[in-house]
């Protein structure tokens, strides 16, 4: 880390066992001042334990954590500098919207005019100024998911922990809180953590994601990258469909290499030395079909189903089953039964460190 | 439709409460509006004035000062001494909580008659205590435990304690422990987060251990006349004299006076405490 954009968490070996489980094993990151950096995988993976061992409810048995470059490994949570908003939001249903939102500076506190005037001015970001009266209970699950979020940053906390905090809301609202979150981090150049298990959601809101699976961090990386460039199948499959096929190394040359499959010759990117068995992944968004082309994976499309801005097409070919999306696709354009060539760009395909689980 | 089922549901408690429960209290109140009678239950006079009586009385309202004084020592030890040991019971898993509430409920599984002469046997001038502080050479004279007010009320209080302990515990137990990560999160430590959050949140148990206690004090009767001398008498008690004297109006206005008092506490209580703006918010 630069001296220009510290790292405001810093992960340090840590891990966490509850019994005979480990649920946090050995994960190190380091988490950029002003960025959104998300925990992502499916449940039990590790990722909210893991933000626990931040916000101090848990304990690591080993490692340390660091926020803002004090070891805090042993600071009870109250003594460390983030605040939280919860999946449940657990907004204290004794306390009005405002009450709720002063709790913090109650807390540290600030005196009690300076008080009002930051609570106005949170309820004002999250657009709910003329709620401060009401009592949670009163409020729809969006509206009470804003209160979390302005209860958690009226204090100016180091760090933001979310977790899940957007999972009980519908699509459509998710969507739009998505967006807002993302807006709100970036104008008050907040140091966000957020754990989810959507990969759309990750996807959307983050600097840069740690995909996590059996307690350990299977891979990091900007969205972009660990979309297009997942080192392992896991992390391929977890973050949208992708199709994966086996082969063998037969020729290389500076960006590609040229695998053989039971199907054909295809390219991929990656280094690999020639007859080395290698796993490649392909979105189905970047699987090409042609008809009558002599490059490619000879198939035949075994269903076709239509899902509005896109059409999702189910192939069969000698090198296992292929999928592939096309946006724009006119009715009579492909159809069941109908054989074609599958093709990539040799950058679309990527060499897995691991197979196919 | 739905309507129709539920009073049909509805009507035999319903009916039951009104024979058995409604007419007698109104009953009972029109026999308060009468004078004495040598030969009836009653006599032919309207009157207002075994209320007057009552109201008017030092007598009398030295012994409801002295009741709600009683009622008001028992409340506050139960809630010193329940409420800690909820926080505890609550804070067990499922099974030994479960263990610990039949535990606490024992001492009610024995007959009031039976514990009071146990209390007896404890403190009379020859009893376990006075013995035991006479071997010690803590006393040369035995003490006059017995036949007290303050005798009354640690046998009430530890009756009364385990209906405090599981309305707590009960609260506590449900309570979403996230409204206390989220209040350490805020900053709060341990005690600001007792007194902000866990302690505000159980309040619906504060208040029905609060009315549980309350209420059973001001209708105990077997425990006051077994360990209370004739100094520390309670409502209760000078209803009961008046029935055996043959006064029933006079002792039906003693039990208005009891209900009232039952009444403005509960609407006090549920005033202050305010348990309906916690209770029903799960999130």
């Amino acid at each position: 880390m630069t001296a220009a954009n510290p790292a405001d968490v810093q992960l340090v070996a840590v891990r966490k066992r509850f019994g005979a489980v480990t649920a946090v094993d050995d994960v190190s990151v380091d988490i950029a001042r002003g960025s959104i950096f998300s925990l992502l995988g499916p449940s039990g993976c590790g990722k909210t334990t893991t933000l626990r061992l931040i916000a101090g409810f848990e304990q690591p048995d080993a490692g340390d954590v660091f926020i803002r470059g004090a070891r805090v490994t042993s600071v009870p949570p109250y003594r460390r500098d983030f605040s939280m908003v919860f999946q449940s939001y657990a907004l204290f249903p004794h306390l009005t919207v405002a009450e709720n939102v002063a709790f913090g500076l109650r807390m540290r506190r600030v005196a009690r005019h300076d008080r009002a005037r930051s609570v106005a001015e949170a309820l004002d970001l999250v657009k709910l100024g003329t709620l401060a009266d009401r009592y949670p209970r009163q409020l729809s699950g969006g509206q009470q998911q804003r209160v979390a979020l302005a209860r958690a940053i009226v204090v100016k906390p180091a760090v933001l922990l979310l977790d899940e905090p957007l999972g009980a809301l519908d699509k459509m609202l998710r969507e739009e809180m998505q967006v807002e979150l993302r807006s709100l981090q970036q104008r008050l150049g907040i140091t966000a953590v957020f754990v989810t298990h959507d990969q759309e959601e990750a996807l959307t809101l983050s600097d840069r994601v740690a995909v996590m699976r059996n307690g350990v961090i299977e891979q990091i990386g900007g969205p972009r990258e660990i979309y297009d460039r997942p080192r392992s199948a896991f992390v391929a499959s977890f973050l949208g469909a992708s199709n994966f096929v086996a082969g063998t190394v037969v020729a290389r040359d500076a960006s590609a290499i040229v695998v053989e499959t039971p199907a054909g010759r295809v390219a991929a990117h990656g280094d690999r030395r020639v007859a080395d068995k290698v796993h490649i992944a392909v979105r189905p968004e970047r699987l090409r079909m042609e008809r009558g082309g002599a490059s490619g994976l000879p198939a035949h499309i075994r269903d076709i189903v239509y899902r509005g801005p896109v059409t999702h097409f189910y192939l069969d070919s000698a090198a296992g089953p292929l999928i592939a999306y096309r946006q724009d696709a006119r009715a009579g354009d492909f159809t069941i039964g109908e054989s074609v060539q599958c093709t990539w760009d040799p950058d679309s395909a990527v060499v897995l460190d691991e197979a196919h689980a | 439709m739905k309507a129709k089922w539920t009073w049909f549901l509805l009507a035999p408690p319903l009916a039951l409460a009104l024979v058995f429960f409604v007419v007698p209290v109104v009953y009972l109140f029109w026999v308060s509006l009468h004078a004495a009678s040598s030969s009836e239950l009653y006599g032919a006079a309207l009157t207002l004035r075994n209320y007057a009586d009552v109201l008017g009385d030092s007598f009398y309202l030295g012994i409801v000062r002295r009741t709600l004084g009683v009622a008001a020592v028992i409340l506050g030890l139960c809630l010193v001494v329940g409420y800690p040991v909820a926080y505890f019971v609550a804070l067990l898993p499922p099974r030994r909580r479960m263990l610990a509430l039949l535990v606490l409920l024992f001492p009610l599984m024995v007959s009031n008659v039976v514990r009071a002469y146990g209390w007896v046997a404890l403190l009379e001038r020859r009893g376990v205590v006075n013995t035991t502080l006479r071997d010690l050479g803590i006393i040369d004279a035995p003490l006059d435990l017995l036949y007290t007010t303050s005798a009354v009320v640690v046998a009430l209080m530890t009756i009364l304690l385990p209906y405090m302990v599981i309305s707590i515990a009960n609260t506590l137990a449900a309570l979403d422990r996230r409204y206390e990560e989220a209040a350490q999160a805020l900053g709060a430590g341990p005690v600001r987060t007792f007194l902000h959050v866990t302690l505000p949140l159980s309040t619906p148990g504060i208040a029905s251990g609060t009315l549980l206690v309350f209420l059973l004090t001001l209708s105990a009767y077997v425990t006051i006349t077994l360990l209370g001398g004739p100094r520390s008498k309670l409502l209760v008690s000078l209803i009961y004299d008046n029935v055996t004297a043959f006064q029933w109006p006079r002792a039906a206005a003693l039990a208005f006076v009891l209900l009232a008092l039952a009444l403005a506490f509960t609407g006090l209580l549920l005033a202050l405490l305010r348990p309906g703006r916690v209770q029903g918010a799960g999130r």
